[in-house]
């Protein structure tokens, strides 16, 4: 059951009480209606809401071995001591595998421990003992380290200018924090096996997991049909995959093996931390004419993919020297998250124009509309609506507040190039009328699957109903790992052209059985028709099809398609705080999220996207950051209690605004774009707010509080001074 | 709802007193007292060991008086009442709530997300009211009316809460959604019509990644009757579809 019925649009309240809100009516793109059906629902809604959908941490199997990592608990130690016979003494302790001795991080693994069940497992590794010695180790970027070459180009540009603001921006490590934590049950049975994984990368699972397995690729499946959350750190198997494949492979026999939430944390990836240091100058009217930008990036033990893009481009800054030091250390290894690299740049970027436009003593809004280099002008015409939306006007100038609650705006904008890879789809037309579409690809809660049967029930020219999708199978026809926003780009042409190919079949069809050429009929609102008038229904002519069914099926190679367009897709946030001046709290009270999505397919899904990639923009901006203790590189909040995550009660007003270009008719992804602004324009509002800008992430209180306490001094200063 | 009631979820807030009393909190909800010894001896020996089943009765008969029960290490049979039905199961004494219904019941719903009570992932009502069931002892929920996520629908007709998260797409991924759910339900329980403030207080124990919040609040607006406030006009020369 899927409820199509319309529902009301709720949006922002008056007075007190802030009502969470969806996108103001009035502002929905025209050509989405058209599109699809704005009100359906995910296909797999019924499912998530009685708890029958499957996940892989889900999946059991009778005979099911347990598989947890034995790990380091120190940022850097020696594996000096264990008790393997004392660990394989509990009861339902299986075996104890110990295949290293040097941890490099905490929570890197030195081998594993098997188990019959859950608890053994746990008992298992406390009766083990391991035993460590501590070795130095080093938790981050040193910034004394981190230090701006000097160079000419960026001299000269600085020689010209009224101003230079020298500053250093700092970004935490952000753990992904799925719910679903990584791994995969695999189900082992005689030669073959299923292997049930949590995961947004089914095809890249099957390729990582069949050398472990030793099995050829027809004697197993990957599967996905439930996945709760990747964003980014789900696209390898991990050393928890690792771990199953090699575990099933030698005894033949179903696995199960999660990560817990500590492991989560520890060693599944992360936005890697970064520092940016700027040395920029402009001039008297806020103009950037250039200067030198540095960044570091805290990459754990890996050796790149520590950048932050900034300058993001969006912005016209002059000549500026740009150099990125990746910076290792006893931490985990990053792992892309949703949009990688872009958060921590624009919160530097957004930051630093704030307070240039506050040096120069012009509005930021209009220093960023005077500096966006948008050629599509869809961020001018953004920024101006958005303005009117939030209120922009009635913005106190930076640092004039004094009251205990100060009220903040920002403003920051974002851009995501649209990418796609090459995706097959199969569609299969039944004689009793329904129709399944066939896709490996994954769901990870973006509304793929939903996605996929809209577009192929409109270009069908029949009901939803009758559509129904399978996906998340490497016995699927292959499709893209849901990273960078491709998944609906790229299988949106592709779904076009299995349903055009179906249709151009059952057309046929309807020749050999009425006469003339298969061109002559065409599908529409469920009838095969010849020019305007109607020669058949669908469901006769389903009934009517030589064999059970019928298959349509569509390749795209990433080229060509009106379904796919090249171009950015744009976006600008306001965002809307109080601070409270004696605690340090920082509220987020509004969002108004503009953003390009190109064709909508599914407008709760899309807007759901959006609303979701703001909130953890501001969970970013807030809250989250993974702490390593100095002295023994242990991670001191690998929980969700410590670890903090944005929750209901921090919830701001968001209103997604689906914004489409006159010229955009491709298909855009929208995992990625709206999660780059938030946190710049969220430091942007404090800053505006309390007058002292907060330079690092998450913005805590004590670092409000000190922001505050530095505003008040440098008021009294200049005070003293007139 | 009066403030007591308020107490088994206290917010998650912001500053110094940010994450302490949050959803850990919970492990304290539910049955009162429910320690297991102070149960039995509520119950009395037969009572408790007809409650545990038949096997453990031996074992509980005669220590009650001088000294703690052992249960274990070998797995107790335990009876429980999940959603109306009167279930059997073998367990370790020491498993979870919530690992009973997901291991031995194979009611995979509630979700294991955070086990140490912060998340909310595997909230279950027990006597109605809401219980981070990974908190809580499968021996303890014995003698307790458990309704689960499983629970909730009646065959094919959707609790109103679940209906209402459907049409509003409360949901990405869907993981927290069991526990989500079970929320709101404890929460439209005591507080008929909530207000915004409450809504947010009474979901405040449950952590969803994907940031369905907004969703999720429209949702238990919808399912509590209340009216959800229109539209905010847009300027009027921006309603051609939003394009330059
Ligand atoms: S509160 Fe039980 S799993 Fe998180
Ligand atoms: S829907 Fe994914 S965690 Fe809430």
């Amino acid at each position: 059951m899927t409820p199509q019925d319309a529902h009301p649009i709720s949006s922002r309240g008056s007075g007190a009480e802030q009502i969470p809100t969806r996108m103001p009516t009035a502002n929905r793109p025209q050509n989405a209606g058209k599109t699809v059906n704005g009100d359906t629902s995910r296909l797999e809604s019924v499912a998530k809401v009685t708890g029958a959908a499957k996940y892989g941490r889900d999946m059991q199997a009778p005979g099911m071995v347990w598989v947890r990592g034995i790990r380091c608990p120190w940022g850097n130690a020696r594996l000096i001591g264990h008790d393997a016979d004392a660990a394989k003494a509990v009861p339902g302790v299986v075996d104890v595998v110990v295949t290293g001795d040097t941890g490099e991080y905490n929570g890197d693994a030195v081998g594993y421990l098997l188990a019959e069940n859950k608890l053994a497992l746990s008992r298992g590794l406390r009766a083990l003992r391991a035993r460590w010695e501590r070795l130095p180790c080093r938790t981050g970027i040193d910034a004394r380290e981190a230090v701006l070459s000097v160079s000419d180009k960026a001299e000269n540009a600085l020689l010209f200018a009224d101003h230079v603001l020298e500053a250093e921006y700092s970004t935490p490590v952000q753990t992904h924090s799925a719910l679903e934590t990584h791994g995969m049950m695999i189900d082992h049975q005689g030669d073959a096996a299923v292997v049930y994984a949590s995961t947004q990368g089914t095809f890249a699972v099957a390729d990582e997991i069949a050398s472990f397995l030793s099995l050829p690729r027809n004697k197993f499946e990957v599967r996905c049909e439930h996945v709760g959350g990747g964003f980014g750190a789900k696209f390898q198997i991990g050393k928890e995959g690792a771990f199953a494949g090699n575990v099933a492979s030698s005894l033949k026999r179903p696995v199960y093996s999660f990560c817990d939430r500590k492991e989560e944390h520890l060693d599944t990836g992360n936005r890697p931390s970064a520092l940016v240091k700027v040395r920029v100058g402009f001039s008297k009217d806020g103009t950037v004419l250039g200067g030198q930008i540095g960044v570091w990036g805290g990459v754990g033990v890996a050796t790149r993919g520590g950048d932050a893009a900034i300058p993001s481009g969006r912005y016209e800054f002059g000549v500026i020297e740009r150099s990125m030091t990746n910076v290792s250390f006893n931490g985990g290894a990053p792992r892309a998250m949703r949009a990688p690299g872009h958060p921590q740049g624009a919160f530097a970027e957004e930051l630093m124009l704030d307070e240039i436009a506050t040096i120069a003593g012009v509005d930021p809004l209009e220093l960023r509309i005077r500096l966006d280099k948008d050629e599509t002008k869809a961020r001018q015409a953004m920024y101006r609506l958005g303005a009117e939306m939030i209120g922009w006007k009635d913005r106190q100038p930076t640092g004039s507040q004094s009251g205990v609650v100060r009220r903040g705006f920002g403003v920051g904008s974002t851009s995501w190039r649209a990418l796609r890879g090459p995706c097959d789809i199969e569609i299969a037309v039944h004689r009793d009328g329904s129709a399944e579409l066939r896709t490996g690809t994954q769901d990870i809660g973006t509304g793929q699957r939903t996605a996929c049967a809209v577009l192929a029930a409109e270009r069908l020219s029949i009901p939803l109903e009758l559509v129904s999708v399978a996906i998340g199978s490497s016995r699927l026809p292959n499709g893209p790992a849901s990273g960078g926003s491709v998944t609906s780009p790229s299988s949106a042409p592709a779904v076009l052209a299995a349903a055009a190919d179906a249709e151009r079949q059952l057309m046929e069809i309807v020749a050999q059985q009425i006469g003339g050429a298969g061109t002559d009929y065409r599908l529409r609102n469920g009838k095969i028709v010849r020019g305007e008038e109607a020669v058949m229904g669908w469901n006769e002519l389903c009934r009517r099809l030589p064999s059970e069914s019928l298959v349509g099926r569509g390749t795209w190679d990433g080229r060509g398609s009106p379904y796919f367009q090249k171009g950015n897709s744009n976006g600008v946030q306001f965002v809307e705080v109080e601070v409270d001046s004696e605690t340090g709290v920082v509220q987020v009270k509004r969002v108004i999220a503009f953003q390009a999505c190109g064709r909508i397919i599914c407008r709760k899904t899309a807007e759901s996207q959006i609303i979701g990639g703001v909130i953890q923009g501001i969970s970013y901006a807030l809250f989250e950051d993974k702490l390593l203790d100095r002295q023994t590189g242990a991670m001191v909040n690998p929980n969700l209690e410590w670890y903090r995550i944005l929750g209901a009660n921090d919830m701001p007003t968001i209103e997604p605004v689906l914004w489409m270009d006159a010229e955009q008719t491709g298909v855009r992804g929208l995992g990625e774009p709206p999660v780059v602004p938030t946190a710049g324009a969220v430091a942007a509002a404090v800053f505006n707010a309390v007058g002292t800008p907060v330079r690092s992430l998450p913005i805590r209180p004590d670092r409000v509080l000190a922001a505050v306490e530095a505003a008040a001094v440098a008021g009294v200063a200049k005070g003293g001074a007139s | 709802m009066t403030p007591s009631q308020h107490d088994p979820v206290p917010p998650r807030t912001h500053g110094s007193d940010a994450v302490p009393g949050t959803p850990a909190d919970r492990s304290a909800v539910g049955p009162r007292g429910v320690s297991r010894r102070s149960f039995i001896s509520t119950l009395g020996a037969s009572g408790a060991a007809a409650a545990l089943g038949g096997q453990a009765e031996a074992r509980l008969a005669a220590p009650i008086e001088d000294g703690p029960v052992v249960l274990g290490p070998e797995p107790v049979e335990v009876a429980l009442t999940i959603n109306g039905r009167a279930v059997k199961t073998k367990l370790d004494p020491a498993t979870t709530l919530l690992d009973a219904l997901r291991l031995n019941l194979q009611m995979t719903g509630s979700k294991e997300v955070c086990d140490r009570g912060s998340c909310g992932g595997c909230s279950v009502l027990v006597d109605g009211r809401l219980v981070a069931s990974c908190m809580m002892l499968a021996l303890d929920a014995v003698g307790h009316d458990i309704t689960t996520i499983e629970g909730l629908a009646q065959g094919d007709t959707l609790d109103p809460i679940q209906e209402a998260f459907v049409r509003y797409d409360a949901f990405q991924c869907g993981f927290c959604t069991p526990g989500m759910i079970m929320a709101c339900k404890a929460l439209l329980n005591e507080t008929p019509k909530p207000t915004m403030e409450q809504i947010r207080k009474g979901l405040s124990g449950n952590i969803c990644r994907c940031g369905a919040y907004t969703n999720v609040f429209s949702a238990v607006l919808e399912a509590s009757d209340q009216a959800v406030p229109v539209d905010q006009p847009v300027p009027a020369d921006h309603t051609d579809g939003g394009g330059a």
